[in-house]
């Protein structure tokens, strides 16, 4: 009796050491960087966190540096917001060539004839869709009802979360907005889905009224331009996600809206910017204290490493044949970057002698690139640099310092012009003639020199104007399209449509093929036209 | 640990070398295979209780025989002798191993089974029959030798293998089999300091090693059997004193060049070249400008960078058995090997433990075992790509070069003498001004308690308690006259990089096993309950020369597997044998819902010689097996990928606000996830003839894997990333193996055994997440390019390329691809899947012969059918490429090619898929032995070997052997010459 008490025993300890041992199953992270969602917002400042993690993903690629990626099916720097937006915005145009085609994606949207499989094009979609996730889920995580379950109610928390969460509509409007320009369609998802819910497709209407709706809806309740703090965006930030709406309307929606865009524009120009003195100054190491900055995506050789575009730039600048990297205080990639010809030809003329705007470095160089491989043909650029305006090299030779101008107030400046060219109401062709002289004269050191007249300013000169203005900075496809020269044969460029001199291309590439896994993945897509 | 040894050392000063006695029978017992003398034999007269055993020389002593009585001599593993006594004075006896190893116990999960019972897909190797040669890693003791196991070793010394068990079941999730040592399932991940996992074991202190292949077998290890399993049994003591010394010394060196130009030929390729009279013959192709870069040396970068290199290895084993009651092991080791890379060198000191004692009448058995090893390794990165493309025509040294006298590419008018950008490194710099090291310190085994009840002998209980801790870390640094170091504005800023980690795994089963006869009908049950935890956490890598990095801690979040599991064997009438098993297995990887799988499997086997040709002398043994079971696979990287996490940014990934940096909150993608299932199906012969002179094995094997692990794309913008691990693919492989044993000859003098082996197998995709293809591998050339695919319906990581198209004399045209979509435009859209780097036929031989006191081995190893992209022709047979900033060597491929160009396409042609089928001998040993060293109380063994012999193949790279597919230059692999000596007291 007694053993079998003493059997007893031991099979019900055993059973309850067996029972015991199951809940180690729930495992929890331990690394200092890895927490639970609730461990995560129970932290002191987590929704600033948060925020900055929206924020972040216009610059950064993953949580473990430069060479970590929350995206996949492209190469991990290469899947930067900026960068990518770069690529095809800039890349698929007359600005420039990529020295590198091996790199895979590189050379079929330099020379227009990508398809759906195309790794860059995948993260765009990605990563622009990755931004619209992380703000919705800032939303849903930042709700009254979860706030008030987290303990937060501090009124001046409160209040602050309030604005994270009108900066999180902002930032995925401003997404929604690329997706729409480039893919003419997105999924939808808002902060009413539940993770792992594949959205509808909206089409490039929807996108538009949506964007346009939830910008005007939250516009009042943001800061006022140039009264937040740094790094965080304000009223000028959506005003200018309206203004392009507008601009483009003709090319999303059919319809003429240039009278809003310029009103946006005026908002802007009418709170508090003004042209930084030096126009590279928006291109240097410390380009973030521009006075013309509405918003300049962050980038910094320490605390913010990436291989965004700017790091893309100065490192791609860096001519093979002259080892310039010291000019622009970083090692150089050996001439990853140069010019296709119909880009260096807009700087031909008098007029541009002295304009500070062209950095081209031609040296022993040809004009003509015949062999795309060859690094040591074709003239270079020298815009960004990790240097800054007072001559402080950044402390890493990789990683740059300079931020990227996504948008800044001489996009404005121009716009603005355009809309006076096209007729806008309540734009005036002298108030134009006036911003477009003020770019001038800021690129010739102040001399009137190269002032334009009132007959000067049309719609063959704004093209090219602002190519000359805002070459690299992420707009010359939207604007050839909207020109009606990006596809066709009227205006050919180096390498366009893959012939050496440039051929015509169809117009069904003024749309990105939406990826092929991205299809997959969302049965609600459907592909675009001609792909 | 001292004082162990020292009483062992006492005790085998105490031993009493040889008794002698007037008028009683003595004599010898020797081993007729090596010669040595064997001790522990029993020594009886038959039918009574008299009896002695052999000492530690083998001699024994027995009084008091009768004349016409019978001496048996009975030894576990060889045959037994009868002799009739008839008065003489001296009986030497040698004695025989049993061929028939049919009674051979080998080892299963939890427990063991006689051969000739066995049900499932299991081979076990056991040390005598281990590769020779010199094999630092354990792996290396089997490779060639099991049917359906491939084994694919790097040249760096001590360093890691891919092993694979059937080809793998797996496409994302790990391919490594589980390995087990005495009863401890370790971690398949590396640590740092280390060469890999299977370097922390001396192989002389393996005693056997079994691999499971079948579900039917590997099935009790449930979650984690997909892979198969591989079985290692460390040795143990034994109940008399036996010392042994081993010792081998080896010298090695490079076999082969990959082809590039030489200092002349690149001179010639640049310039052209002239006759007597000056007169052109050729053109060159370099131009001027390049032309004036050209140096006057005639450097060999690839002999330059490697070395001729020593081997040495000295074992020392004890073993007996102490205080006369614990059966003890006691070895000490050290290993050093250089590697070819002039820097390299692998250091490992191992103790090894094992003692077991039993009580009560063996009812109460132990068995420690605990092995530490330190570890100490001096690393050195690839510097092959380096080499092919370093200019020929400079010197390695240059009495100029601020860089410690070594050329290198600068620009002397600059502060600093900053580098030239682009322009490569010095290959023999890169190693010699780097001082990269690991230590590693591990310490693992395990404790087992084996209890026969008293009150029912039928059943035992077994508790292993498993313990395994791995300390690590690694250094490298390099000065400010180092290129390699750092970069800051091309000026170099050296090297001072630090990482450590710290791996624990701890283990506790407990079993009970009941074993009854029940008339016809034996019975065995095992019931049991199992679990393992793994931690790892440490500081990740940081080079403090870097100001813009910060040294990071990190912790894994721990993997926890539990399980149950249960097995009953039964056996009726030594004919019919039925295995069933189950394991229900608990994982953390997984959520609540997911986390729970079952692995159910039965085998059956039927001994049909014993009911067919049960009189048949040619025929010695047949037996048929078939099994089925389902087993599964939850090793992905992802710890947590159930739940949500935030992951927060490192101090490099944060985002300012205000001025303020701020380490951003990001989370992370999650989904359902659960295991990956392997059904397997096994039927499997034994046969045997001529007392199993010749025997072996045939096996027909499919298996299927579900769900398995795929990253696979999310819908853009539902989740937190737009990809990550699901259950999504499906894939199966088909095979058959067979296995051949053949003592050709046996005589008292000369015997030769030889043994074959041949696998074939494919692999097919059968599903694939949303059908849409998973581009993956490499191209070596621009970042991110890949070159093989996953795709249905054909072999994993199949080859993607492009079609090249041909002249009418058959050379390549440059950029010339089949428009295999008919739509007028080259592009991705225009690539096929064009074979794949499985091999159609996989081959082993091995040949032991030994004629009287002689003995030669070898083993032969052949793949056929397998293919790789020879990644060097593919992306450096190209003209262009002599000129990158300054002048760079190139694949001498390019006189074929004549190619201008490398660019994504040309990289991708499919002529440089090439047929890599080799064969190799990875050994071949001769050695003599003298049975009756110093007197007689000793015996010694001298051998001298060659380490990697020979590789026959056509395939146009250095090696053929390589993982993956992809060829992006290897560690070449040395032939090593060998000389050692094996002293046995």
């Amino acid at each position: 009796m007694k053993k079998i008490k003493i059997k007893i025993f031991f099979f019900l300890s055993i059973a309850f050491l067996m029972q015991s041992c199951e809940d180690d199953l729930n495992v929890i992270p331990e690394d200092p960087n890895q927490l639970s969602v609730d461990e995560f917002y129970a932290q002191e400042g987590a929704y600033k966190q948060a925020i900055a993690g929206v924020y972040g993903n216009l610059s950064l690629t993953g949580t473990l540096g430069a060479g970590s990626s929350n995206i996949g099916g492209i190469d991990a720097g290469t899947s930067q917001y900026g960068r990518v937006l770069w690529y095809m915005q800039n890349l698929s145009t007359d600005e420039v060539i990529w020295s590198y085609e091996n790199d895979p994606g590189t050379r079929e949207i330099q020379r227009n004839i990508w398809n759906s499989s195309n790794p860059i094009i995948l993260g765009m979609f990605s990563r622009a869709m990755f931004q619209v996730a992380l703000a919705n889920e800032f939303l849903r995580q930042s709700t009254p009802e979860l706030l008030s379950s987290r303990g937060i109610s501090d009124a001046s928390t409160l209040s602050e979360i309030e604005e994270y969460r009108n900066e999180a509509r902002a930032l995925r409007a401003l997404s929604y907005y690329h997706l729409m320009d480039l893919f003419g369609k997105a999924a939808f998802n808002t902060e009413n889905d539940a993770v792992g819910v594949a959205g509808p497709e909206y089409n490039r209407a929807q996108l538009f009224e949506f964007i346009e709706s939830e910008l005007v809806e939250v516009l009042p309740n943001l800061k006022a331009p140039r009264t937040n703090e740094s790094g965080r965006l304000d009223q000028a930030f959506a005003r200018m996600i309206l203004a392009k709406l507008y601009l483009n309307a003709e090319v999303y929606i059919g319809e003429n809206r240039y009278t809003e865009c310029a009103d946006q524009c005026s908002a802007i120009i009418s709170s508090g910017y003004s042209l930084a003195t030096n126009y590279l100054n928006n291109f240097n190491a410390d380009n973030d204290t521009s006075p013309e900055a509405i918003f300049y995506v962050q980038s910094d050789g320490v605390v913010t490493q990436n291989f965004g575009p700017t790091t893309v730039m100065i490192n791609g600048q860096v001519g093979s044949l002259e080892g310039n990297g010291s000019q622009f205080g970083v090692g150089g990639w050996g001439g990853a970057l140069r010019l296709r010809k119909q880009f260096v030809q807009k700087f031909d003329g008098e007029d541009f002698d002295n304009d500070v705007r062209n950095t081209i470095i031609s040296g022993v160089r040809e004009i003509e690139i015949s062999d795309v491989a060859n690094r040591d043909q074709g003239f270079i650029l020298a815009k960004y640099s990790n240097i800054s305006s007072t001559g402080i090299a950044g402390i890493s030779t990789t990683f740059v310092d300079a931020d990227f101008p996504m948008f800044r107030l001489a996009d404005v400046y121009l716009m603005y012009a355009e809309c006076a060219v096209r007729g806008a109401g309540s734009a005036s062709l002298s108030q134009a003639l006036t911003y477009v002289n003020a770019l001038r004269e800021r690129a010739n050191n102040g001399s009137q020199s190269a002032n334009i007249s009132q007959g000067d300013l049309n719609l063959d000169f704004l093209i090219d104007e602002r190519s000359r203005e805002l070459h690299w900075e992420g707009h010359r496809r939207q604007d050839l399209i909207r020109f009606n020269k990006y596809t066709g044969g009227e205006y050919n460029w180096a390498w366009k449509g893959n012939g050496s001199n440039g051929v015509s291309i169809s117009s069904n590439l003024k749309l990105y093929p939406i990826p092929i896994a991205s299809l997959a993945s969302n049965p609600n897509l459907t592909q675009n036209p001609g792909y | 640990m001292k004082t162990i040894s020292k009483k062992l050392l006492f005790l085998l000063l105490l031993l009493p070398l040889s008794v002698l006695a007037q008028s009683t029978v003595n004599g010898v017992v020797t081993d007729k295979a090596s010669g040595q003398p064997l001790p522990g034999v029993n020594v009886i007269i038959k039918g009574t209780t008299k009896g002695t055993t052999t000492d530690f020389d083998g001699k024994y002593m027995l009084s008091n025989v009768n004349s016409g009585e019978v001496i048996e001599f009975s030894y576990v593993g060889f045959t037994s002798q009868d002799v009739p006594y008839t008065s003489q004075k001296t009986i030497n006896i040698s004695l025989e191993e049993e061929t028939a190893k049919l009674d051979e116990v080998v080892l299963v999960g939890y427990g063991t089974v006689k051969k000739k019972d066995a049900t499932g897909s299991v081979t076990q190797v056991s040390a005598k029959d281990f590769n020779k040669g010199a094999n630092v890693t354990a792996e290396n003791l089997l490779n060639g030798k099991v049917a359906g196991v491939t084994i694919n070793t790097s040249g760096a010394p001590g360093s890691g293998s891919e092993i694979r068990i059937r080809g793998g079941s797996s496409l994302l999730a790990s391919n490594d089999p589980l390995i087990i040592i005495d009863g401890l399932p370790i971690s398949n991940s590396g640590n740092q300091g280390s060469t890999s996992i299977l370097s922390s074991i001396n192989p002389n202190d393996i005693e056997s090693m079994t691999i499971l292949k079948d579900a039917s077998a590997t099935a009790i290890y449930g979650s984690r059997a997909s892979n198969g399993v591989i079985i290692i049994n460390t040795k143990r003591g034994s109940k008399t004193l036996q010392v042994e010394y081993n010792f081998q010394y080896g010298t090695g060196n490079t076999d082969g060049e990959i082809d590039v130009f030489s200092g002349n030929e690149y001179r010639d390729l640049l310039i052209g070249t002239f006759d007597d009279q000056g007169n052109q013959i050729t053109q060159g192709i370099g131009n001027a400008q390049q032309i004036a870069l050209l140096g006057d040396a005639n450097t060999n970068w690839q002999k330059a960078i490697y070395r001729r290199t020593d081997f040495v290895d000295n074992n020392l084993s004890i073993k007996g058995n102490l205080f006369g009651a614990i059966p003890t092991r006691l070895s000490v080791g050290n290993t050093y090997q250089e590697g070819l890379r002039l820097t390299n060198a692998f250091t490992r000191n191992s103790v090894s433990l094992n003692l077991s004692p039993s009580m009560f009448k063996d009812h109460l058995k132990f068995r420690v075992s605990a092995n530490y090893t330190n570890q100490r390794n001096r690393f050195a990165d690839g510097v092959e790509g380096s080499a092919i493309r370093f200019d020929p025509t400079q010197p390695i040294y240059d009495e100029n070069s601020p860089y410690d006298g070594f050329f290198e590419y600068f620009n002397p008018n600059l502060p600093g003498n900053p580098f030239l950008n682009p322009s490569p490194a010095n290959p023999v710099a890169q190693l010699l001004q780097t001082n990269d090291r690991g230590v590693n310190n591990r310490l693992f085994g395990n404790f087992e308690v084996d209890y026969k009840f008293h009150f029912l002998p039928e059943l035992r209980a077994v508790v292993n308690l498993g313990y395994d801790r791995s300390d690590g870390e690694r250094t490298r640094f390099r000065s400010r006259n180092a290129r390699s170091g750092f970069l800051n504005d091309n000026i170099s800023q050296g090297t001072r990089f630090s990482e450590e980690n710290l791996r624990t795994n701890k283990l506790l089963d407990f079993y009970l096993v009941y074993n009854k006869q029940f008339g016809k009908l034996n019975f065995e049950g095992t019931a049991g309950y199992s679990y393992q935890k793994f931690e790892n956490e440490g500081f990740a890598g940081f080079d403090a020369a870097d100001p813009t990095q910060v040294r990071r801690a990190f912790v894994d979040t721990d993997v926890v597997l539990l399980g149950y599991f249960g097995r009953a064997n039964l056996n009726l009438s030594d004919k019919y044998l039925l295995t069933l098993t189950y394991r229900r297995d608990g994982t953390s990887r997984f959520g609540p819902e997911n986390r729970w799988g079952n692995f159910p499997s039965v085998a059956f086997a039927w001994k049909i010689k014993d009911d067919f040709f049960k009189d048949s002398t040619i025929l010695s043994d047949l037996k048929f097996r078939a099994g089925w079971g389902i087993t599964g696979q939850q090793d992905i990287a992802q710890a947590t990928f159930s739940q949500q996490i935030y992951n927060v940014g490192d101090p490099n990934s944060q985002y300012t606000i205000g001025g303020q940096p701020i380490n951003v909150g990001v989370p992370s993608a999650f989904g359902p996830i659960k295991w990956e299932e392997t059904a397997t199906y096994n039927i499997g012969l034994d046969y045997g003839f001529a007392e199993n002179r010749l025997n072996g094995s045939l096996d027909l094997f499919y298996k299927l894997s579900n769900d398995l692990f795929q990253t696979a794309p999310f819908a853009d913008g539902s989740n937190f990333s737009n990809q990550g691990p699901q259950n999504v693919g499906d894939m199966s492989t088909k095979g058959v193996e067979f296995s051949l044993n053949y003592d050709v000859v046996k005589t008292e003098n000369l015997n030769w055994n030889i043994g074959f082996n041949a696998t074939k197998f494919e692999r097919r995709i059968e599903k694939i997440a949303l059908g849409s293809p998973l581009f993956v591998g490499q191209s070596g050339a621009g970042t991110g390019g890949t070159s093989q695919i996953l795709q249905e319906g054909f072999t994993p990581f199949s080859f993607f390329v492009y079609k090249q198209l041909y002249d009418e004399s058959g050379a390549p045209i440059e950029g010339a691809f089949a428009d295999l979509n008919n739509d007028g435009i080259i592009n991705g859209d225009d690539r096929y899947i064009y074979k794949n780097p499985d091999p159609d036929l996989l081959l082993g031989f091995t040949s032991n012969l030994n004629y009287k006191n002689f003995d030669f081995s070898f083993n032969l190893r052949a793949s056929i059918g397998n293919r790789v992209l020879n990644g060097v022709e593919s992306t450096r047979s190209y003209y262009t490429l002599i000129q990158n900033g300054v002048l760079e060597n190139i694949s001498t491929n390019v006189l074929n090619t004549n190619f201008q160009n490398q660019n994504g396409e040309n990289v991708l042609s499919d002529m440089f898929v090439e047929n890599a089928s080799f064969l190799r001998m990875d050994f071949a040993t001769i050695g003599y032995t003298f049975p009756e060293w110093l007197g007689g109380k000793a015996s010694l063994r001298l051998f001298t070997g060659v380490q990697n012999a020979f590789v026959i193949s056509k395939y146009g790279g250095l090696d053929p052997e390589v993982t993956g597919g992809f060829d992006n230059t290897i560690y070449p692999r040395q032939r090593q010459f060998l000389f050692g000596a094996n002293v046995k007291f």
